[in-house]
């Protein structure tokens, strides 16, 4: 960065002011209407500190506990707190709970995130341990309660938190769909977006001047850290993500929620508060950025592809997400966040109520966030197996217009269950199963075309087995038809070829 | 208001709901329906309130349906809820919205009991009872 920044005020200098109960406080919101009435310039003369706030869904989050020793000892080689299991691979009593590791009695009604949130308000939660005994640790198995009082040490660090913005989502298929995006209703009607966008810390201080490890933060509801760049931290594109930590006994349960997807899974809601110390111009200007001017990404999830290659359908910004309608295709769809901004507005209040207080003084970070990094997709080496590997390749095939009986004992004879039929130059344009046919029958129908499906689901040879698995079981059915580009019937695939063909990690025998 | 008719073996088969519906002009919007030649049960939305509602409930005993009144639609608790929004852009009616200061407003008389809300919410904040 070459040009000159005029410096305005260094983060000692804010300390003393915080001591002597002076120091100019404003949250996000304040800021951006301040700037709007009375222009930068006299904003960044006048505020010392903006807070900033989010409170969301953040997957990756747990917590470090330490049990202490029974006596007998144990060296707990596997372990559960209320059924959710807890990684081992630590020392004999250290554990990680997981937010997105769940109950095995109760599956995606409870999980770590939720185990978290009954541990800070103070609740009873079961511990049940076993081992296998060894020559200083004899004891296999243990069950006992605990509260968070009876832990040495239960602190939250969470890998990935406070995504810097966040793709929306909506749904081009037919059908419902559940995600970590939330309910997102069939052809296109719903979008669901996540991100505090004018209230969220690294939108406040994009280029990472103030916020870096080292920085203390509002966390949970008690004082937390950011330790550096978050998994997936992405800088260039505008997705920077945190690493924070923070002493779980101080928390409190408003501020971490345990929750749960419909169908996708648990995780945790984290309220995550940051003060951007207002220390030269250009972190005075980017502190008043708006909801219009950050930009989000709508994406089809109906599309079973890498995240980042999911179709964008509409480049947005947060205030029309947060408008509650979004123009798409020439209609008004409805928008709604995942991530509460009521709650995102109550953690900047508080940060600065603190502040203000003079109990929260602010940290010089010891290093810098990178502001270069580059996300790397998985790439999986070695050949998948694809549909083409594993349908038949022998299909039969009907026309519309062919008398039902005779198809039937077709069928029979062949011993098969679906039946594409197709037009004369071999296109799809229906199907039929033995169930169909027999029904048929009974209704004293004479033609295919009068009884068959017309809007068939299909898949593609070079399609992976396990998005075409999850389709059928989406659709909750045995069989599809696949089909080249222009609609020709070139194979089947029905749950039968599968089983035999297919057996565990994907490989074709 | 939500209501449940319980049609017995005799009546199951007669356009009752229809004719109520022409003699009140009140559009009863069907939520659920469970029918077979024995008896039937329909639940229903019923879009009238005081004197109108009572009118509507009144022809259907008369006719020999038997009516049992929901008190409630779906209950959130206020205690669980963090606004978060989840449950709004599905819900099919906007009977859930945002108010100015972002916390959530349930609109009673738009819900249509379809459900989706109960389990968009992330912290099961909505039952129906
Ligand atoms: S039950 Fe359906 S209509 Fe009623 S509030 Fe929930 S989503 Fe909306
Ligand atoms: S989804 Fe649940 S928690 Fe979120 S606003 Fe709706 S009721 Fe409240």
């Amino acid at each position: 960065m070459t040009e000159k920044i005029e410096e305005l005020r260094t983060i000692d200098e804010i300390n003393e002011k915080i001591k002597r109960g002076d120091a100019v406080v404003l949250t996000a919101e304040e800021m951006i209407k301040l700037v709007e009435s009375s222009g930068l310039e006299v904003a960044a003369k006048e505020v010392d500190i903006v807070t900033t706030g989010t409170f969301g869904a953040m997957c990756s989050s747990g917590v470090f506990l330490n049990f202490g020793h029974s006596d007998p000892p144990i060296k707990m080689a596997r372990c559960w707190l209320n059924d959710v299991p807890v990684y081992k691979g630590l020392a004999a009593v250290d554990g990680y709970l997981g937010a997105t590791a769940m109950s095995e009695t109760r599956g995606f009604e409870y999980g770590g995130g939720h185990v978290i949130e009954d541990l800070v308000s103070g609740k009873e939660v079961v511990l049940r341990a076993e081992s296998y005994g060894t020559d200083c640790y004899p004891r296999r198995h243990i069950e006992t309660t605990i509260t968070l009082e009876d832990l040495n040490q239960a602190i939250l660090v969470n890998p990935r938190n406070c995504y810097q913005r966040y793709d929306a989502a909506t749904n081009s298929s037919d059908r419902v769909l559940y995600t970590y995006m939330g309910t997102l209703l069939p052809n296109y009607g719903n979008i669901t977006f996540s991100g505090a966008g004018q209230l969220n810390p690294l939108c406040k201080d994009p280029n990472y001047e103030t916020i870096g490890l080292g920085t203390r933060i509002f966390l949970g509801g008690g004082i937390g850290y950011i330790i550096g760049e978050g998994t997936q931290h992405s800088p260039g594109a505008g997705f920077g993500t945190l690493m924070v930590k923070g002493d779980l006994k101080q928390m409190n349960s408003r501020y971490l929620r345990g929750a749960t997807f419909h169908r996708y899974g648990t995780t945790l809601y984290v309220g995550i508060g940051i003060p951007i110390p207002i220390i030269n111009m250009r972190v005075a200007k980017t502190a008043a950025t708006r909801d219009e001017e950050i930009t989000v990404n709508i994406r089809d999830y109906a599309v079973p592809t890498r995240p980042d290659l999911r179709p964008v359908v509409k480049k947005t910004t947060y205030a029309e997400l947060r408008s509650g309608k979004v123009s798409l295709n020439d209609r008004d769809v409805p928008s709604s966040s995942l991530s509460s901004y009521k709650m995102a507005r109550e953690i900047a209040e508080t940060l600065k109520k603190w502040i203000l207080e003079g109990t929260f003084f602010l940290t010089k970070p010891i290093e810098p966030l990178p502001r270069q990094r580059e996300v790397k997709p998985l790439r999986v080496r070695g050949r998948e197996i694809r549909v083409g590997d594993v349908m038949s390749r022998n299909v039969v095939t009907a026309r519309p217009s062919e008398d039902i009986k005779t198809v039937a004992s077709k069928l029979v004879e062949k011993g098969i269950d679906h039946l594409p039929v197709v037009d004369d130059e071999g296109r799809l344009i229906g199907i039929v199963t033995s169930w169909d046919l027999a029904k048929a029958i009974a209704h004293d129908k004479r033609r295919l075309e009068e009884i068959m499906t017309r809007r068939v689901i299909t898949a593609f040879e070079n399609e992976s087995i396990d998005v075409v698995v999850h389709r059928m079981a989406q659709y909750n059915i045995s069989g599809v038809p696949v089909v080249d580009r222009l609609n020709h019937v070139i194979g089947i695939l029905t749950t039968d070829d599968i089983s035999r063909k297919v057996v565990g990690g994907g490989r074709a025998v | 208001m939500r209501a449940k008719l319980i049609y017995s073996h005799g009546v199951v088969e007669k356009p009752i709901l229809a004719s109520v519906v022409l003699r009140t002009g009140v559009p009863i919007n069907i939520l659920e329906a469970r029918v077979n030649a024995q008896k039937g049960e329909l639940i229903v939305s019923i879009p009238a309130t005081g004197e109108k509602l009572r009118e509507v409930l009144n022809l259907f005993r008369e006719a020999g349906v038997q009516v049992q009144e929901f008190a409630e639609t779906l209950r959130i608790d206020w205690g669980k809820c963090m606004a978060c929004g989840a449950c709004i852009s599905p819900c099919p009616t906007k009977a859930l919205r945002f108010r100015e200061d972002w916390s959530l407003e349930f609109d009673e008389e738009r819900c249509v009991a379809c459900k989706i809300c109960v389990t968009a919410c992330p912290v099961k904040a909505i039952t129906m009872p």
